[in-house]
């Protein structure tokens, strides 16, 4: 029996539609897959289903009866629970308080009532009593509890909505194999009291072991539905790529150029802060690319090239000399250039002139003290006219500039004085179709310079078609490694898919 | 060798503890210090008398303390507190002349203030939540406003209180001063307030506005009654300022706004919101209150008064900070 179901939903972000045409029939008594790779839709057709976003068009069916889930509060009346993907905890509130938050407990019409809430509060806690640690109790902050903890504080929140219908995006992600098997004991048991579950999950193996039916989504759009049961992670993975794009002609150097060109950069087992044991060389002028799915370590192991944050361990050789990696400043006076796809905090200089924004890192290496208009114009000029930036003038604010330009801009600014590595952390996000093509003709002219390049992106074809080489990243390791004609979709989902 | 190395680390898990649930302890401290440095100065400060005179001076700015650590709980701020007060003060001052100034008029005069400052509030609610204006503009805007009704309503400082009113304020009742059951009835009233709902989903919403709404939470409901709690406390600061000055001054709490504000950081609550205490707030309006009688004990030339004020407060938010940052590390 249908228990919820959405037809035709779409939801655009200013210019960018995040889904295009979402279906979804949720039946009663089954757990429910949604599938789909990056900035599929996934999280906005579950936002909507929770009210958190409300959808431009398209039908939302409750037992057959057309609703209006007008918040989040009007889908907890009609009996919608969700676990967020990026968590909805107050950090300085306790566990119970937390979990209790979307309907405190309340005695005399004002006031908290406390032993209901610690009751409550204790009957979520106990059901992952031997898997959740000692720090986790009724009273214990939430901000003092590490990463897996907290996901079982909103895991708990999601339960104590009691809600008929539940709403799990990728709520596995930090837990550890003893968790997820509780919660999936969990999950079983919610099903045979007839709930309906919708859960998302990037790992293969839970899909599997837990799901009765998937939905797949590509592009903003639901591709279709299958059973579990006559269904194969292969077929699934098929039906996300979709028809094979045909790939731009292969842009890999002959073999003959990777054994001219020397090695740039050497990494051996690097460890930090969400990435573990990476190993890779990269020569000049490579296009190496780093995939996977969002948030697997790319972006944290490039940030720990360019020290913000340093690695913990591991070694890295640039051009035959260890790199010291302690500060950003220590990484650019040794070569490395960091761009990143967000422009806003980590890029643009905003309201300033695009001179001020293009001559930073070159005052720095050259220890400028004063900055003379004149002479950094002169500099600044031919690094922008080498990118084919468009701009009005060097006095006019960055913001007056289109998204594509600014970046443009801000790569410029590591072009003055050549860097060795240029390390592109999704450096086209938000940036229109045609900058974007610009934008890696420009990053695979700089690679023909001599650059070695590292290239994260969040859009897998920018990465089929222009990486020479592509580092699947998988859970903070290196899964795969996919060169020449191994560089397709499918392989690229495999690797990306299979259990860590 | 455990046995060694556990109970220092015990000790120091004991002290974030103990701050992570009194964040106001530093202020507690920096008072106590306060208070010894003043009975060293001016022994004679410590004597019954004076503290009643300092509570009696203070209980105002702790009220606006008080009244400003519920918006800042949601990460919000009023800078218009004071001029709410203001407004207050010449209202309940004009009613009173207007209907007699007996004992029944003082009281329907202090339900009316009441009325006003909840008014007050909810008009800050309704342009900070509802209208989605930045709060510290939108506030000053308003305090604007409100300073001009004052301003309507008393053009000119001066007009007294009836006598009833201050002799109560300033009284003794079997004993005991009259401001000691004030603060009893307002410490009452803030361990009650601190076990609603409205404080615990204040705080939520201090903690991140989206996560909040994403639980569920009526997230501009909560702030407008922040504010709304706000302008009825400033309202209870008003009755303080009247029974202590005795008098209807439209401009009396301007100067009172950025001292409340400062007041809930030295308390240690998180000016981002999500963290506080309104006890801590009530004891730095205190220690605001001692380091000014502390100033003048010590026999500062007036002209650098205001210097060695600013000074002080400052060194009292460093230690403060200090000691919570050590306590957090």
């Amino acid at each position: 029996m249908t228990k919820l179901k959405l037809s035709g939903v779409s939801k655009a972000y200013g210019a960018t539609l995040a889904l295009r045409r979402g279906d979804l029939a949720l039946d009663t008594g089954e757990v429910h897959v949604l599938i789909g790779a990056n900035g599929s839709g996934k999280s906005t057709l579950c936002k909507i289903m929770a009210g958190s976003v409300r959808p431009d068009a398209g039908e939302v069916l409750l037992d057959g009866q057309a609703v209006t889930v007008s918040g989040p509060r009007a889908a907890q009346a009609l009996g919608i629970g969700i676990f967020y993907q990026e968590l909805s905890l107050a950090d300085h509130r306790s566990v119970a308080e937390n979990i209790c938050l979307p309907d405190l407990p309340k005695k005399n019409g004002f006031f908290v009532d406390r032993e209901a809430l610690l009751e409550k509060a204790g009957r979520y806690i106990a059901l992952f009593e031997r898997v959740a640690g000692d720090s986790l109790h009724a009273t214990a902050t939430v901000g003092d509890l590490r990463a897996d903890q907290r996901q079982l504080v909103e895991i708990m929140k999601a339960l104590a909505t009691e809600a008929p219908i539940l709403i799990f995006d990728e709520p596995t992600s930090a837990l550890d194999r003893a968790q997820v098997d509780r919660f999936f004991e969990i999950l079983r048991d919610l099903k045979s009291e007839g709930r309906s579950i919708v859960f998302i999950s990037h790992r293969m193996d839970e899909i599997f072991a837990i799901g009765d039916r998937v939905t797949v989504i590509r592009d903003g759009e639901t591709v279709g539905t299958e059973a579990i049961a006559d269904t194969s992670p292969e077929a699934v993975i098929r039906m996300m790529v979709g028809v094979q794009e045909t790939l731009a002609t292969p842009q890999a150097a002959p073999p003959s150029h990777e054994a001219s060109h020397e090695i740039a950069l050497t990494v051996e087992k690097l460890t930090g802060l969400g990435f573990r044991d990476v190993d890779f060389e990269v020569r000049r002028g490579e296009i190496l690319g780093l995939g996977g799915l969002h948030g697997q370590g790319q972006s944290a192991l490039l940030k720990a090239l360019f020290g913000a944050p340093p690695a913990r361990a591991g070694q890295v050789v640039l051009n035959g000399q260890p790199l010291r990696t302690e500060s950003p400043r220590a990484a650019i006076a040794q070569g490395i250039a960091y761009v990143s796809g967000d422009r806003g905090r980590d890029g643009v200089i905003s309201g300033r002139p695009i001179l001020e924004n293009v001559t930073p890192i070159h005052a720095l290496r050259n220890r400028l003290v004063l900055a003379r208009p004149g002479p950094l114009s002169e500099k600044a000029l031919p690094a922008l006219k080498a990118l084919n930036t468009k701009f009005a003038g060097l006095s006019h604010s960055i913001g007056s500039l289109s998204g594509g330009n600014q970046q443009k801009i801000v790569i410029a600014r590591w072009l003055i004085d050549k860097p060795d590595i240029l390390l592109l952390d999704d450096p086209t996000k938000g940036i229109d179709l045609s900058a974007k093509a610009d934008l890696f003709a420009l990053i695979r002219r700089l690679a023909e310079e001599g650059l070695a390049i590292l290239l994260y992106s969040s859009e897998d074809a920018e990465l089929l078609n222009n990486a020479d080489r592509i580092l699947v990243f998988n859970g903070g390791a290196v899964s795969r490694e996919l060169s020449g004609a191994d560089r397709t979709r499918y392989n690229l989902y495999q690797a990306a898919y299979e259990a860590a | 060798m455990t046995s060694i190395s556990s109970p220092t680390r015990q000790d120091k898990g004991g002290f974030r503890a103990l701050l992570g649930r009194f964040p106001f302890l530093p202020a507690l401290l920096i008072l106590v210090v306060l208070l010894v440095l003043n009975g060293i100065f001016e022994p004679n400060s410590l004597s019954f008398r004076s503290l009643t005179g300092l509570v009696r001076t203070y209980l105002a700015l702790m009220l606006l303390a008080v009244a400003q650590t519920y918006v800042v709980y949601a990460a919000d701020i009023d800078l218009s507190v004071g001029a709410i007060a203001s407004l207050v003060n010449v209202t309940i001052i004009v009613l009173m002349q207007h209907w007699g100034g007996g004992g029944l008029s003082v009281l329907a005069a202090l339900g009316i203030g009441v009325l006003v400052g909840l008014a007050c509030g909810l008009v800050n609610g309704f342009v900070v939540a509802a209208l989605r204006l930045q709060a510290i503009v939108a506030t000053f805007a308003t305090s604007i406003f409100f300073t001009g009704l004052a301003l309507v309503i008393l053009p000119v400082a001066g007009m007294p209180a009836p006598t009833v009113f201050w002799r109560t304020y300033g009284g003794t009742f079997f004993g005991i001063p009259f401001v000691f059951y004030a603060a009893a009835a307002l410490a009452i009233l803030l361990y009650l307030l601190a076990r609603t709902r409205l404080a615990t989903q204040l705080l939520a919403v201090g903690d991140g506005q989206q996560a909040a709404f994403q639980s569920g939470l009526p997230v501009t409901a909560i702030r407008i009654g922040g504010y709304a709690l706000c302008g009825v406390f400033a309202a209870l600061a008003a009755f303080c300022i009247t029974g202590d000055t005795a008098s209807g001054d439209p401009l009396v709490g301007a100067k009172m706004t950025l001292f409340s504000v400062a007041a809930v950081v030295l308390g240690g609550s998180a000016l981002s919101g999500g963290f506080g205490t309104v006890a801590g707030s009530v004891i730095a309006a205190l220690i605001i209150g001692l380091i000014n009688s502390l100033v003048f004990f010590a026999g500062t030339p007036s002209h650098w008064q205001n210097f060695v004020q600013g000074l002080a407060i400052l060194a009292a938010l460093m230690v403060g900070v200090l000691v919570s940052r050590r306590g957090r590390a």
